[in-house]
């Protein structure tokens, strides 16, 4: 059996600071690390490796920067990872993104399952899974929080807003993993020690792909694209001295003032 | 030459009624078209919502891969030049799923839109980066997919006019994926929306019995208790959470407990009047994004604020 884990290398949105004055979101340092929702489908994917002793490779589009980042997660139990380096650096939608990954899979396959997570941490726009279901004409189990292997076959719970969906597909399947679904183990030193040995390989789109970037371009969807960070404008008065009584009392004058509540001042 | 069509998809009800009203605003000042998508048997319900054509078809909408083949279907009939589809769950995947079908342009957490009749081609301004800005995009002419979050569009009124309902039939049910079983979440009975005074619970309250002290505070401010998506969608705690993904409150106060203040839970507070965090890290996020910061481990401040507020004969202004 043949597992890959999709991962992204993502912007630590948390990180993005908004000039107070222009409006402008301000790009450059801000770091970036493997995201959360990745280390959850690592996660899950490493327990399926384990339940079926399935070999199991990791794959990313990114800057060649992500290359450090790796550590953890073949410490968590990746046999390799595979680094597209990006053409686009980052700035590609997320059309062109899915071609891209599709030639990877295609070259580095067959797989019998997919794992991605349902968005990235820094776009969060969840087309990743959908858009390549529709490329590889695979079945997709979206959102799942529980998946079970068996009889050349899946069973999942897909985790809706409304309800729990249990699911099954054969495979070669796709399978996106829901939010907080999988939380990443701890690694020992052990493991760091022997992610050392693992290998982290990487392609270019168009030498090792044979992509070419001319044609990848014409799916952009977009002519134009502008961008200003979002301001709101809070008072931001902290109360941090006294003791817990004072300070509720300290707060609930507070919100007499702004007229929230009333009661004795 | 026939108007133009904005087309308009919702599983859910209440997210259809605001796509329709925005769709409907935009329709009447250029006479355009609405027409909506409505899946299953019952349509008459929705007859009066403001389209001007329902198209119906029969499938589960439970299904993601059956909505993409309805939404499709619909789209060859209607030949739309903007489609409108609700940022579920559901949603979120068959809008790139249609994209990627139809080679169509695509943009996700919208919260306007505009339509140039010259160049026949959309611009749309959408949530970045969890919410951290906005983006403007301008696509391509022809067919532009837009999702948008419940609570960014108003609901118009009742159609004086009942819509044409149109029965379409999709080809081919097949299905790669089989539903097995199917269990609804309890439904939550907040009214997180209309809510004036919101306690907001985060991952710094430790354990579940822990909500009935929050719960009590709530009370006594007349208030509604509300979760980030952790709490909820990790640990079980309730049934909905706030944010992007989420519900979005602008209650007079929203106040937080335990809350870090990610950028895409903030998204679903910062329409609140007023913000107060409670949280035992000076450093976390949330005091940049809040009003009145206590710095104070919850489980210290919280029954000190009880115990003050029934001291006090503290309540809300409205329950005067």
């Amino acid at each position: 059996m043949r597992i890959l884990a999709l991962i992204k290398y993502s912007l630590d949105v948390a990180e993005i600071k908004v000039d107070p004055s222009t409006k402008e979101l301000r790009m450059s340092g801000v770091p970036e690390k493997i995201g959360n929702i990745d280390k959850n489908v690592v996660e899950a994917a490493v327990r399926l490796k384990e339940e079926t002793g399935a070999s199991l490779q990791g794959l990313t589009l990114g800057p060649l920067a992500a290359r450090e980042s790796f550590k953890d997660v073949l410490a968590m139990g990746l046999d390799e990872v595979y680094l597209i380096d990006d053409p686009f650096t980052g700035a590609a939608d997320a059309r062109i993104a899915v071609r891209i990954l599709e030639a990877a899979i295609r070259k580095l396959g067959p797989f019998d399952l997919i794992l991605c997570g349902f968005a990235s941490d820094d776009g969060y726009t969840y087309q990743v899974a959908p858009r390549l279901a529709e490329r590889l004409d695979l079945p997709l189990v979206s959102y799942a929080r529980r998946i079970s292997l068996g009889d050349g076959g899946l069973q999942a719970d897909r985790d809706l807003e409304d309800s729990l969906q249990t699911v099954s597909v054969s495979l070669p399947a796709l399978v996106s993993i829901a939010e907080e679904a999988f939380p990443p183990r701890r690694t020992t030193l052990m493991d760091a020690l022997k992610a050392k040995k693992k290998p982290v390989n990487i392609w270019q789109a168009e030498a090792d792909l044979g992509l070419s970037l001319a044609e990848l371009v014409k799916l952009n969807a977009f002519t134009s694209s502008a961008q200003i960070g979002m301001i709101v404008h809070r008072k931001q008065h902290m109360l941090k001295a006294g003791t817990p009584v004072e300070m509720a009392d300290q707060l609930i004058d507070i919100l007499l003032q702004e007229n929230v509540v009333i009661g004795a001042a | 030459m026939s108007p133009n069509t904005i087309l308009v998809y919702s599983e859910k009800p209440a997210l259809l009624r605001e796509l329709l009203g925005e769709a409907r605003r935009q329709a009447i000042a250029v006479g355009w078209k609405v027409a909506a998508l409505v899946l299953g048997k019952n349509v008459s319900a929705l007859a009066d919502l403001g389209a001007d054509v329902l198209y119906q078809i029969d499938v589960d909408d439970r299904n993601p891969e059956l909505v993409t083949a309805a939404l499709t279907t619909a789209i060859a009939q209607a030949q739309p030049v903007v489609l409108l589809v609700g940022a579920t769950k559901l949603g979120m995947e068959v809008t790139p799923r249609v994209s990627e079908r139809l080679g169509a342009g695509y943009a996700a957490w919208v919260v306007g839109f505009q339509f140039d009749p010259v160049t026949q081609s959309t611009a749309a301004q959408c949530m970045l980066y969890t919410g951290t800005g906005i983006a403007t995009y301008g696509f391509k002419p022809g067919l532009a997919i837009l999702t948008i979050a419940p609570g960014v569009f108003e609901a118009g009124p009742a159609a004086d006019k009942a819509a044409d309902i149109v029965v379409l039939e999709v080809a081919g049910t097949a299905s790669k994926m089989t539903i097995l079983e199917y269990k609804p979440k309890p439904a939550s009975g907040a009214r997180l929306e209309e809510a004036r005074l919101v306690v907001d619970v985060g991952q710094g309250v430790k354990q579940r019995e822990d909500l009935q002290m929050i719960q009590t505070l709530a009370d006594m401010l007349d208030g509604q208790l509300a979760c980030s998506r952790p709490i909820a969608s990790d640990r079980d705690w309730f049934p909905e959470w706030l944010g992007l993904s989420g519900a979005k409150i602008k209650p007079e106060l929203c106040l937080t407990v335990g809350v870090s203040g990610a950028i895409q839970h903030i998204v679903g507070i910062r329409d609140s009047h007023l913000i107060a965090a409670v949280n035992t890290d000076e450093g976390a996020a949330i005091f940049s994004q809040a009003d009145y910061g206590v710095v104070a481990d919850l489980y210290e401040f919280i029954p000190a604020l009880m115990e003050r507020i029934k001291a006090r004969s503290i309540h809300p202004v409205w329950m005067a």
